[in-house]
Parts: structure tokens; sequence; C-alpha cells
């Protein structure tokens, strides 16, 4: 058997694409199956380099709409798979992800988010939140981590597997091209050293004995003959995810005891917030911070006593209202006014956020 | 006063912007620091300017980008236009020498300027291809939270393969380095 990817743990400086690939080969990623695309291609390429050391696989698809049912049959196959990707990329694997939903495939999607819609840049966007969360032709039964910093690519990166495989509901890591490209120091472990329990993966189909006789039929099915049929199991299936809903969704908070404004926004743009509100309190200006780090399911019950608490909610965010229309769904109900500094496409600065919250607490 | 500089790196494609930026805060990090890099890329594979943001502080760096720098580095003539959103009245202005005009035209009477001959001294007396390397020295001789050392260090892990085929490159690229570092510790001391 080949020795593991890392031996305890070790700092280092690289790029989030390579933690992310790191991320996967601690984590004991059977196969990556992957399509290029900017800002993602790097995962692949560190995948693709390191993988054959420890004896893991790679396939390289013909596109994204393939690359997304191929981790559906590596996970049937009960292989721990995943893929990677971005933008229009992120289109084309939804109809796979539809599919997990339905059959309750536990595919780890790594998302990078770049400009939209089509083509836009290839930079960098926080406009992937609705596709990510709810891009499927369903109810959206998804877990989509939304991290902030390499440390959070590693972590949620070996999470999502266990998520993905504990619930069984396709789990996504929503970075984006910021975080792919810029270096900055990490530390990356073996999981077992952190006394993280990587969930086990069983095969879906080619089960042993005769189906109906030895065993129960595995039944795996994303086509319904009647709407009783379906009704009856999406209603198993929402409760599940009603009842997991507790065990996964994770936020933080910071000086929401006496914030007069609450900033709100999730991944790498949640770090500039966090600055400004420190910049902010030392000015003497009672500003709140909020982040949700699983947004699908969102963290509604945390958010809501500190938004009724508030007197103003800022959203922040590099897209136009996706994650505002989260929030105020949210808060439905609630008198605390929301705005938002809506970037799409736009990198925010801690600077930027002094502004609009200056300038929201003036109107 | 705690350690915490932004700084923003623009030139030509291929005129080894990124390649500082890279062993910059390589070396930060590698010295205790913390430090984070990022490359602004567009869809074109060369051409077009290359923009690089470093940041170097005690306190982990927060968001990736930044309004403004402390240091802006322009080594092209259409770098000189694009980094002027992310000047301030307090940042220093380096740029190469050959660029004067353009950033009288483009800067005015910008108080914090250094004109470096860069791409003069690397044509001249060493190789144009050690003309970041002199970049790379300015920065760290300008900045001050380096050393030399730590610098030779990072140099060697980026171009080890190289020096170890032309052990003649190490000690061109050493040069380029210290002559950099004069450059910039004099104008750093002021």
């Amino acid at each position: 058997m080949a020795a593991k990817p890392i031996e305890g743990e070790q700092r280092a400086f690289m790029t989030g694409n390579e933690v992310v690939a790191w991320a996967a080969l601690a984590a004991g990623a059977d196969i990556m199956y992957g399509y290029p695309i900017t800002p993602q291609n790097e995962i692949m390429h560190y995948w693709t380099r390191m993988a054959p050391r420890y004896d893991r696989g790679f396939l390289q698809t013909e596109d994204e709409i393939s690359a997304g049912f191929t981790t559906v049959g590596g996970v049937l196959a009960g292989k721990r798979a995943f893929t990677a990707t971005a933008g229009p990329g992120n289109v084309l694997m939804q109809e796979a992800m539809s599919m997990a939903e339905m059959m309750r495939l536990p595919t780890v999607v790594v998302v990078t988010q770049r400009g939209g819609p089509s083509t836009a840049t290839v930079i960098y966007s926080q406009q992937e939140l609705n596709l990510t969360c709810f891009g499927g032709n369903g109810e959206g039964l998804r877990i989509v981590y939304s991290t902030s910093s390499h440390q959070d690519l590693f972590n949620y990166t070996i999470k999502a597997f266990n998520t993905a495989w504990k619930y069984r509901f396709p789990t996504f890591v929503l970075g984006d091209g910021y975080q792919s490209k810029m270096r900055e120091p990490v530390t990356i472990y073996d999981p077992a050293t952190r006394g993280i329990v990587m969930e086990e993966c069983r095969p879906m189909v080619g089960l042993p004995g005769i189906a109906g006789i030895d065993r129960e039929p595995a039944h795996l099915r994303n086509t319904y003959n009647l709407e009783d049929e379906l009704y009856d199991r999406l209603t198993a299936s929402i409760k599940d995810y009603q009842a997991m809903i507790p065990e996964v969704v994770e936020w933080e908070a910071c000086a929401v005891d006496d914030d007069e404004i609450l900033v709100i926004a999730h991944g790498v743009v949640s770090r500039a917030a966090r600055a400004a509100v420190d910049s902010l309190r030392e000015a003497g200006i009672k500003a709140g911070y909020f982040r949700p780090i699983t947004l699908r399911p969102f963290p509604e019950e945390a958010l809501q006593p500190l938004a009724a608490r508030a007197q103003r909610i800022l959203v922040v965010e590099s897209a136009h209202g996706q994650l505002e229309r989260q929030v105020r769904a949210s808060l439905y109900g609630l008198e605390t006014p929301v705005s938002g500094y809506l970037r799409p496409g736009m990198g925010i600065t801690p600077e930027e956020i002094i502004g609009a919250v200056q300038q929201t607490l003036r109107s | 006063m705690p350690l915490n500089i932004k700084i923003a790196l623009a030139g030509e494609g291929g005129q080894g912007v990124q390649s500082v930026a890279e062993i910059l805060t390589e070396a930060a990090y590698r010295a205790g620091h913390q430090a984070l890099y990022i490359p602004n890329f567009g869809v074109e594979q060369r051409g077009g300017v290359s923009v690089a943001f470093v940041q170097v502080s005690e306190q982990p760096v927060s968001a990736p980008k930044f309004t403004t720098g402390d240091i802006v580095v322009a080594l092209s003539y259409r770098a000189v236009e694009r980094v002027k959103q992310y000047t301030g009245a307090a940042t220093t202005l380096v740029y190469d020498a050959s660029l004067e005009e353009e950033v009288r035209e483009v800067y005015g009477d910008q108080p914090r300027k250094l004109a470096v001959p860069a791409l003069e001294i690397a044509q001249k007396e060493m190789h144009p291809r050690v003309f970041n390397v002199i970049i790379l020295g300015v920065l760290v001789g300008l900045t001050g939270f380096l050393k030399q050392q730590e610098v030779k260090e990072a140099l060697e892990r980026q171009f080890g393969h190289k020096f170890a085929r032309d052990p003649s490159l190490r000690d061109l690229n050493y040069r380029a380095l210290e002559r950099g570092y004069q450059l910039g510790s004099r104008r750093g001391a002021k």
C-alpha cells in the first residue's frame, strides 16, 4: 500500500487549487473525474501529478456533463469520487447533480466561482451561489460549504467527503477564483492525527447475492411512474434533509452583542467584512459580523436572533443579491432593514465595506 | 509599527512580475511573516498587463486584493496607467527610469516616486533576464523586512534547477539582487 500523502502536520505556502488536491488526497479520495476550466484547472493538474504516487485514479472526460455523470458512476461503484469545476462547467454539471440528489448519491464537487453569466471572466465572483445551492430541477437537497481561506479549503474538502457519505446528499465546496489562485499559509494534515475518521464508502451496485432473494433490491431510481411514488420518495428525502440540518449547519459571528449594524458576508468576502468590522469597532462604530459557512442549509436559526437585535443589516457580496435573497428569506417577518453592497464579479476590500457601512448608517 | 505592507506590481506579460511577487511572499512566509500573493489573470495566454498583489503582515492577511498600495511598481508603458487606481497620496511609486515621461504625464507631482534604471542596468551590465531580480532587490531594500540571505534562499527554491545547470546564473542573479537592493535601500533609508 502506498504511503500516506501527508504524515502528521505540515505548514505550507501554496495556491488554493494545490490545497484542494492535497485535501482530496489526505481524505483518501479514490478518483477525480474532470474537465478543464479556469480557475479550477490546477486542482486537476496537481491531482494528476500526485495521484499515481498514491494509487489514486483520474479520468479526463469529454465535457462537464460527462465529468458530473462519471463522478455519479464512481460513487455508485463505492469510490470516494469527486470533481471540480467553475462557471459554465458548473451549469453543465447540474444535470448529473440533480440525479445525485434524486438517487441520494454522495458526490463531492469543488466549485471555484468565476464571473458570470456565460463565459464572462475566468477570474472571480460569488455568482454561483444560486446555481450551486439550487441548480437542479428539484428542491436543492444538497450541502454547500462556502470557504474563505486556504485552511477552510483544506478542512472543508475533507469534511465534504464525510458529510456526503454520511448523509447521502451531494456536497459542494464553494470556493472562488481568488482562493484558487492566491498563495497563503496553510496547515495540511493527515485527518487521522486530528481524530477525523473517514466515512466508509460502500458500493451501491454490483452487490453480492440475488436481488429479491438473498437481499433487498438496491432500487436506485431516478425515474418514477406515478406521482405518488415520487412524492413518497421526495418526502422521505426532505425529512432526512431536515433532520440533518442541525448536525451540518455552520456559521461564525463576532461583535454581535451590542451591534447597531450587522455585516453579513460569505466566502472570501467574509475576510474583508471581518477586517472592516474590526476597524469600525476601533473607530467606535458598533458593527457586528455574521458569516454563513453552510449556504445550504442556510443558518437561519442562528441568524434570526442576531438580526432581530441589530438595527440595520448590510449584506456584502460579489454578486447582485444572491446572498441577500437568502438572508431576506431567512428573516421574513423581522423588521430590521436590510441593504446590500453588491458588486457582481468584483473583489471587495475592507475599505469599501467600511465606506458602505458608514453610508448605510448615515442614510 | 507592526509590519503590514501592501505592494502592487505591474508589467508586461513575460517581464517576470509574477515571479517577483512569488519569491517575495515565499521568502516572507519562510521568514515567519504572514503573506498573501494573488496574480490577476485574464483569458489571454500571453500579452496584456500582468498585475500581482502582495501583502506581508504580522497578522493574517484579510482580503486578497486592496484599494491602495503602500508601494506600487510599474514596469511598462501600459502598466503606468493600469496601476494608477492603486496609488494614493502615501503610495511610493516605483518605476523603470525609462518611463519617466509617462509617469510625469499620468501622475503629475506624485510626492513619493522612485525611478530605477533596472532595464538599463540589466541590458548593459548584466542580462535582460535578470531585470525582474533587480526589481526584487529594490523592493527588498525599500521595505527592509527581509534579509538578503532569505531572498537568496527563495531564489534558490525558484531557480535552483536552472542554477544547477549553469552555476554562473546564480552569481548573475545575486549581483542583480544586490544591485537592486542598493538602489532600494538608499531610498528606504531616507
